[in-house]
């Protein structure tokens, strides 16, 4: 049964009632926008603290920050950290599970704001974008470099901001070549290696330095965001509300749906539309369809790097099979394009369900052979055990999502945390694990497919009758909301506002890759580098995005461009170091 | 058309990794694909693209599909390569990666653009941070667009590639002729009750299917306006679907009480 | 590894036969746009909805003509201008053999005349969508002299339109007052 959004019950205002013990008048503003999002308004100063006191004291998980150019319409910038907040580690009865937004404003005459990486490590990224493309500057951040923006695009030229340019605008280049600097690594016995701008030969979107001292990975940086096309801007300019969600679709290759379903809860959510059941349950069944072939191909993946690779086709042979049923559902493989604000805009008639019921059946068993035979190979266990930890503190100071910190002990899982679409309606299970290596993460993932096989059966037997869309909504410009979802990777979330001409005043959207990319540094320390690409398959990151990676050795000091399917080859054969041949 | 601070063309001329234009290059690739059948070597270049396209050209090599037996088999390295495919809407940083690409294939070689993003910058065409497709810096020799094209059109476009098919698009241009005219469909029926059910049966089953629907109702109401509720409940016995029923049903319910008022 | 072995042979011979053969698409796949000139009235609803602008509209108001075209090159096979289209000009076939190695080979045009305002003769909207409202107009359910007015505005460009407003609110108005004309 549907309950109405304002017949619920608001959650999480006891974190706001320990704010204002803890903060008092420093709580300037409190707003609600869903029964379990608040906005809370902060002095600039305020902002460490007050982040600091939600994540570390009361359950908090950074899930997202987003500045916003509000000059337009109050004067002043504004940054809002979005938390996802779930009781304190003391609270014998943790509940509430609520989405605490804190905001504070800046004066656009002073565009500074005082970092809250510091305190909280979590913030690195999201604070080195803000400075990326407003121009608002982190004090105290630690990390200079650019983020998102590419080295040949001019200093001084913030794309976000609302006076700056037109999302056409492509300026000259300002170089012709790269000149990211990577880290540093210092340390007893370590030498420094000055690496200035080196030229790379960065055929890929993704570029890997790892520092060793022989085999062992000591530290490891990475120039990632090669991709960056600047969607967030043209949300804001040629496209309407309505057509963004298409956009969205091609944020990613592998979890589109996912923030589709993320933008288009969070506008839903911001103009109070109630989305019929069955358009729920049909959005359910797709993201579930999306989750099987997600994991299939990691699976595969897994496979192909134990050196295992029939096992390697046979995954992406019956990973056919999921993407025939998307084809089913929706008319395409990928881009599954099936959102409309309110609603979904194709219904599952009986053709669509008796095909997918038989491919789900047929699926089951074939992938359960498949699992079992990835199992047995004889060397899984030694390596995958043990290797690429994640240890629980580094997963709680970072916030990173979805199989990667399930696999480190903590059952976090948006579909059990803040409930959406039909995920509280169907009997499921969250699956979590205490390894905090690779192979925990992998069997995670491979009781993940079954539980979603699983739920996609159980939503096509209890679809509820009824519309598949609600038309004839009212528009309300400058609403915001969150919208989220648990995506194969982990939590998408985004934060949309409206604007006051049927299009986007801001959207911020986070893919779940954002949040696990600053661990992965540890996960690598310790390891050997014939273990490297291992470890990165295993926090499931975009696919490809790596081709080259390059080694340095802080020893010797000497740095070795190694092609990706070298460190792959090295990784499946553990002959034949590449470090050694090229010496 | 939209301000840039200087042309793509400017940008492309000044680069020291400009591509000078060969005249020979036609001829070149002709024998090129002459010569070597079917064992061909291709370099993928992600120019910043949602990975889509690279994932299905990665399903493309799996068991169901199999490039491979076309003798296609994807490398590491562009210096081995015989093709070059181009994913991606081209990004500013993936300009210069994409040009070193080009510059170490060894000639003659066959430029591929791949998706809607590599052929002309798809939904991201006129980004900032988005020159606009492969061809504004490389020399395209063939197009596949689809986002992101399917295994099989990968297929496809391959064998147009290396001159095993040829391509069936043609460009289109049509002009008005003197007796055309488009009119709509179900003129028996009262516009408001058109109306009335293609948005009820869109409501209920989504665009398509519920144009479908509707189109068939209103077909069965033209037929015999007095005989709705019998033709509808035949019709939906032949089909067996309990979905189907649900929401036909809902259009009689609304046809019969527009009757009724009328 | 027999275990493997047994489940590779019971699988058989998984590769379709593509492009020997052709390969069918599910029901419902979303491929080409399928224009047929014919039946479209060049509204433009496609290019309106058209998220990366593969549908274009453009006018010519000298020659009195509006072009619909389409660039396949940049559309995204998402299905709104099926959607969206009055008449069912625009469909999305199941066809996906789409690659060409001649890029204008991706581009259609249709071409549409325009009809002349009947009061100051300037080009103002597509003759065949006249034409459509028109129909519908019969279908409305008007009362007899007010279908003809209606069909009688419909010749006339917007701002001939609003000047037969204003000059019929004046008769109106003096009659009301009996001011002498």
């Amino acid at each position: 049964m549907t309950v109405l959004m304002e017949e619920k019950p608001r959650v999480g205002t006891k974190y706001i009632a320990a704010l204002r013990a803890r903060f008092g008048n420093s709580i300037l503003d409190e707003s609600w926008q869903a029964p379990d999002q608040v906005t809370v308004t902060v002095p600039l100063n305020s902002l460490p603290d007050v982040v600091a006191m939600l994540y570390y004291e009361q359950g908090g998980w950074l899930a997202s920050v987003a500045a916003n150019d509000e000059r337009p319409l109050n004067g002043q910038f504004a940054i809002y950290y979005i938390l996802s907040v779930e009781g304190s580690p003391d609270d014998p009865n943790p509940s509430q599970k609520a989405y605490v937004v804190v905001r504070a404003q800046i004066p656009p005459h002073q565009p500074e704001f005082p970092a809250v990486t510091p305190k909280v490590p979590a913030a690195i990224w999201y604070e080195r974008e803000v400075r990326d493309m407003f121009g608002i500057h982190p004090v105290g951040m630690p990390d200079e470099r650019r983020l998102v923006l590419p080295d040949d695009w001019p200093d001084g030229l913030y794309p976000l901001r609302k006076d700056t340019m037109d999302y056409r605008y492509r300026p000259e280049p300002t170089l012709e070549d790269e000149n990211y600097e990577f880290i540093n690594v210092e340390g007893e016995g370590i030498v420094q290696v000055p690496l200035g701008p080196l030229h790379m030969t960065s055929d890929e979107p993704g570029h890997f330095r790892l520092y060793v001292d022989g085999e062992n990975i000591v530290d490891a940086d990475y120039r990632l965001f090669y991709v960056h096309r600047g969607m967030e801007k043209l949300a804001e300019s040629r496209l309407n509300y309505d057509q963004v969600t298409f956009l969205a679709d091609r944020i990613c290759g592998i979890c589109g749906y996912a923030h589709n379903v993320a933008y288009s809860t969070s506008i839903e959510r911001a103009l109070d539309i109630e989305v019929p059941a069955r358009a729920q349950y049909i959005r359910t069944v797709l993201l579930e369809v999306e989750r099987l072939h997600s994991h299939l191909l990691n699976l595969g993946l897994a496979c192909h790097f134990v050196g295992f690779d029939t096992g390697f086709m046979q995954f992406f042979r019956v990973r056919e099979k999921a993407m025939k049923m998307a084809e089913m559902l929706t008319g395409s493989r990928k881009t599954y394009g099936v959102n409309l604000i309110g609603g979904v805009r194709r219904d599952i008639l009986k053709e669509q369900r008796t095909t997918v019921l038989q491919l789900l059946g047929e699926l089951r068993a074939e992938v359960a052979t498949l699992v079992s035979m990835l199992l047995e190979t004889p060397n899984i266990v030694q390596r995958t055990q043990n290797i690429g930890r994640l240890e629980p503190q580094v997963a709680r100071d970072f916030s990173p999502v979805g199989p990667t910190l399930r696999g480190s002990g903590f059952a976090r899982d948006i579909r059990v945390i803040h409930p959406y679409c039909a995920y509280d309606r169907v009997p499921w299970h969250v699956v979590s694990k205490d390894g905090c290596d690779v192979l925990s993460r992998t069997l995670i993932r491979a009781e993940e497919f079954f539980e979603s096989v699983s739920l996609i059966e159980r939503c096509l037997d209890t679809m509820p009758a009824g519309p598949v869309l609600t038309e004839g909504f009212k528009y309300k410009p400058y609403a915001f909301a969150l919208g989220y979802v648990e995506a194969p990777r982990g939590e998408d979330i985004h934060w949309s506002m409206l604007g006051d001409n049927q299009k986007i005043y801001r959207w911020k959207c986070r893919a779940s890759s954002y949040n696990n990319w600053p661990s992965l540094r540890y996960m690598l320390r310790g390891n050997t580098i014939s273990d490297a690409p291992l470890i990165v398959a295993s926090i499931d990151p975009c696919y490809s995005c790596t081709e080259r990676v390059t080694v340095v050795d802080v020893r010797k000091k000497k740095a070795t461009i190694v092609p990706y399917k070298e460190m792959e080859r090295y990784c499946i054969e553990r002959t034949d170091s590449p470090l050694k041949q090229q010496s | 058309m939209f301000r840039d601070s200087v042309s793509t063309q400017a940008v492309i001329a000044n680069s020291k990794y400009a591509i000078a234009p060969d005249p020979l290059a036609p001829q070149l690739k002709a024998a090129l694909l002459k010569e070597i059948h079917r064992s061909v070597y291709v370099y993928r270049v992600d120019c910043g693209g949602c990975n889509g396209c690279e994932i299905e050209i990665f399903a493309a090599l799996t068991p169901l599909f199999d490039v491979e037996r076309f003798g296609i088999k994807v490398v590491s390295s562009p210096r081995h390569a015989d093709i070059l495919v181009y994913t991606g809407s081209m990004t500013r940083s993936m300009r210069v990666p994409a040009l070193r690409a080009y510059h170490a294939a060894p000639d003659p070689k066959v430029c591929v653009a791949y998706g809607a993003c590599g052929c002309s910058g798809g939904i991201f065409h006129d980004l900032y941070c988005v020159w606009g497709g492969a061809d504004k810096f490389i020399p395209i020799d063939v197009y596949i667009p689809g986002c992101p094209p399917t295994p099989p059109a990968t297929i496809y476009g391959f064998a147009i590639g290396l001159g095993l098919l040829g391509q069936k698009l043609k460009t289109q241009h049509h002009v008005q002729g003197e007796d055309e005219h488009a009119l709509p469909r179900h003129p028996q029926i009262p516009y408001a009750l058109r109306v009335q059910v293609e948005r009820e049966s869109r409501r209920m089953a989504g665009y398509l299917y519920g144009k479908r629907i509707a189109d068939t109702f209103l077909t069965i109401l033209e037929q015999n306006p007095n005989q709705v509720q019998e033709n509808v409940r035949a019709y939906l016995d032949k089909l067996d679907d309990p979905r189907l029923s649900e929401i036909m049903t809902r259009l009689v319910t609304l046809s019969a009480d527009d009757q009724g008022e009328a | 590894m027999l275990k493997l072995l047994k489940e590779v042979l019971k699988v058989g011979e998984a590769t379709l036969p593509y492009p020997f053969e052709p390969v069918e698409v599910m029901p419902g796949f979303r491929g080409k746009p399928h224009h047929d000139p014919e039946l479209c009235i060049a509204c433009g609803a496609c290019a309106i909805a058209c998220p990366p602008n593969a549908l274009q509209m453009a006018t010519d108001l000298d020659q009195g003509f509006q072009s619909w075209s389409l660039f396949m090159g940049r559309c995204i096979y998402c299905g709104r201008c099926e959607e969206v289209c009055p008449t069912g000009a625009i469909t999305l076939s199941p066809d996906f053999e789409l690659a060409v190695m001649n890029k204008q080979d991706l581009f259609e045009q249709a071409d549409y005349r325009l009809a002349e305002c009947r009061r100051c003769g300037k080009y103002f909207a597509p003759v065949k969508e006249i034409e459509y409202v028109e129909a519908l107009l019969q279908k409305s359910g008007l009362a007899d002299d007010e279908l003809t007015s209606a069909r009688a505005l419909l010749k006339l460009c917007p701002e001939c339109k609003r000047k037969n407003d204003v000059s019929k609110m004046v008769s109106l108005y003096q009659e009301k007052k009996d001011v002498p004309r």
